[in-house]
């Protein structure tokens, strides 16, 4: 690094440097946080575009396409059909199912259409999946509008003590943007190594984790499929790893979850040094 | 509007308008220059085919291209698209930044907004301009000449850009925007007024802001605005003759602007 990158990514653009201070907890090794676990048995909701859930990345794992309607009485959540109105969503659930493939995925659609990712679409989507018992949540997009600032608040506690774990890619923009910033969701950035297993934690938040998210061979619109770039494809492949420790051991709290990341992530440090032993 | 309280605020409020009115005439298109700057110093740093900015407008809703740069980005500018549609509109919507590449070889890409600039990338860079508020608009970037893709660093780099762009559209639009100006400072120091009487008060005191463009009073602020490059000494003996000008308007009685 010659010199230092602006925003929230640049902790996992060097991790050898940035990312030292680890925590290992014995005997917590990714063999046992998801050893043989495939998702199964893991409801995982997608705040988003949309699920095409005829995409044969998705292999057929869409269980149910929910949209929100905003009337005059404000939002109600209603079935939709089995679209995505950019490709997004779906981008989404094929990096999900590429690490997962036996979690069953929920669209809940807030972006599209009559929404154009209004902050209240989005609250009332993720109000219905805490309500709806999903177990995680990926949410590859943020609302920057202050007065959603309490709603969100309230609904990220909810999800917290419900036990459900809300996967939040962190804005590129160094600005406020929720619930990305709020300190119960697993707020993740991307890097750029090209590996859907390597994960890092950071232990100087508001940015807690580091997934592969540049050049992203991603599922896209209408059966296709592009190569992206952003923090919006980094998250899922955290929600991915939660929903696979979750599948393995069920009803752990989100805080414990966190928890065995940060443990079995590959920062350099204790394992690293161990790795060098003969 | 009965006491002479009321009476003076709204004098106040007509003086303020007409300020503002007449700061963004001789200050001419600023954002529309700073947003050109910042897209020319994209393409020269990602040395790319095209940049462009794109901000929303309602009635309908809208992206819509303001400043382009590049080899390739002069047919962008005017285009608009929905705010629904394309990189542009999942940006917009988001407010996640994002980068594909291989855009060409996917018939579903936005193809139509594309072609009619004449250009149809292979990769593209988007970053939404944030303000406190929401989304404002969106930068691109298309098509890095050294590299196919974009890495992490031109994530960042083009969120410092659009970041300089938002930040000029705020200090812009302040200017621009003489109702939207009145109407936050209004609730700010009159938090009780409901806001029919907020816009009523708007309503008064930029009513005359919207008469003739041709009128003598705006003429001669266009012809001000033309006067920035003389010399100390010119501008001294300018102000002289304009205050002879101004005490005699001021004698016949005849305050405030003159027009048809």
């Amino acid at each position: 690094m010659t010199e230092p990158l602006p925003a929230w990514s640049e902790p996992f653009a060097d991790p050898k440097h940035e990312l030292r201070r680890s925590l290992r907890v014995r005997g917590v090794t990714r063999d046992w946080a998801w050893g043989g676990a495939t998702g199964a048995g893991v409801r995982v909701g997608i705040i988003d575009s949309g699920l095409e859930n005829d995409h044969p990345r998705l292999a057929g794992r869409v269980v149910d396409n929910v949209t929100v309607e905003i009337g005059e009485d404000g939002p109600t959540v209603v079935p939709d059909g089995p679209h995505d109105m950019y490709g997004h969503g779906t981008a989404c659930g094929g990096i999900i199912l590429g690490l997962a493939p036996e979690v069953e995925l929920v669209s809940i659609r807030v972006l599209g259409a009559d929404l154009r990712g209004k902050g209240t679409a989005f609250a009332a989507g993720l109000d219905w999946a805490i309500e709806e018992g999903l177990q995680v949540c990926n949410l590859s997009l943020s609302s920057k509008s202050e007065s959603l600032y309490p709603i969100f608040h309230d609904l990220t506690d909810r999800a917290y003590f419900r036990g459900m774990a809300l996967v939040s890619a962190a804005n590129n923009v160094p600005a406020p943007s929720y619930p990305s910033l709020f300190s119960s969701v697993f707020s993740v950035a991307a890097h750029g190594e090209p590996d859907p297993w390597r994960l890092y934690y950071n232990p100087a938040p508001p940015v807690e984790f580091g997934a592969w998210g540049v050049d992203v061979p991603i599922a896209w619109k209408d059966g296709g499929s592009t190569v992206a770039t952003g923090n919006s494809f980094a998250a899922p492949h955290v929600a991915g790893l939660v929903a696979l420790i979750l599948s393995k051991h069920p009803g752990l709290s989100p805080f414990e979850v966190k928890a065995i990341l940060a443990s079995v992530a590959d920062n350099p440090g204790r394992r690293r040094r161990r790795a060098a032993r003969p | 509007m009965v006491d002479h309280g009321t009476d003076a605020a709204l004098a106040a409020l007509v003086a303020a308008a007409r300020r503002s009115d007449v700061g963004r005439r001789l200050s001419g298109d600023v954002e529309t220059r700073l947003l050109q700057s910042i897209v020319d110093a994209t393409v020269q740093l990602f040395d790319a085919e095209a940049a462009s900015i794109a901000l929303f407008e309602q009635d309908p809703d809208r992206l819509e291209f303001r400043v382009a740069a590049g080899e390739h980005g002069a047919g962008a500018v005017g285009l608009t698209v929905p705010p629904t549609q394309g990189i542009a509109g999942f940006v917009y919507s988001t407010g996640q930044a994002l980068a594909l590449s291989d855009v060409a070889d996917d018939p579903r890409f936005n193809r139509d907004a594309a072609e009619q600039t004449g250009y149809v990338p292979r990769s593209i860079a988007a970053a939404p301009l944030l303000d406190e508020h929401g989304t404002v608009g969106v930068l691109q970037v298309l098509d890095k000449r050294g590299s196919p893709t974009f890495s992490l660093r031109d994530m960042e780099l083009l969120a410092v850009f659009a970041s300089q762009a938002t930040v000029a559209i705020a200090s812009a639009r302040v200017q621009r925007d003489t109702d939207r100006l009145l109407r936050s400072v209004l609730i700010q120091v009159e938090p009780d007024l409901d806001a029919e009487q907020v816009e009523a008060m708007v309503g008064a005191a930029t009513r005359e802001l919207d008469v003739d463009d041709e009128s003598p009073f705006w003429l001669l602020v266009d012809q001000v605005a033309r006067l920035r490059s003389l010399t100390d000494r010119e501008t001294a003996l300018l102000t002289d003759i304009l205050e002879v000008v101004a005490a005699h308007a001021v004698e016949r009685g005849r305050p405030g602007r003159t027009g048809p």
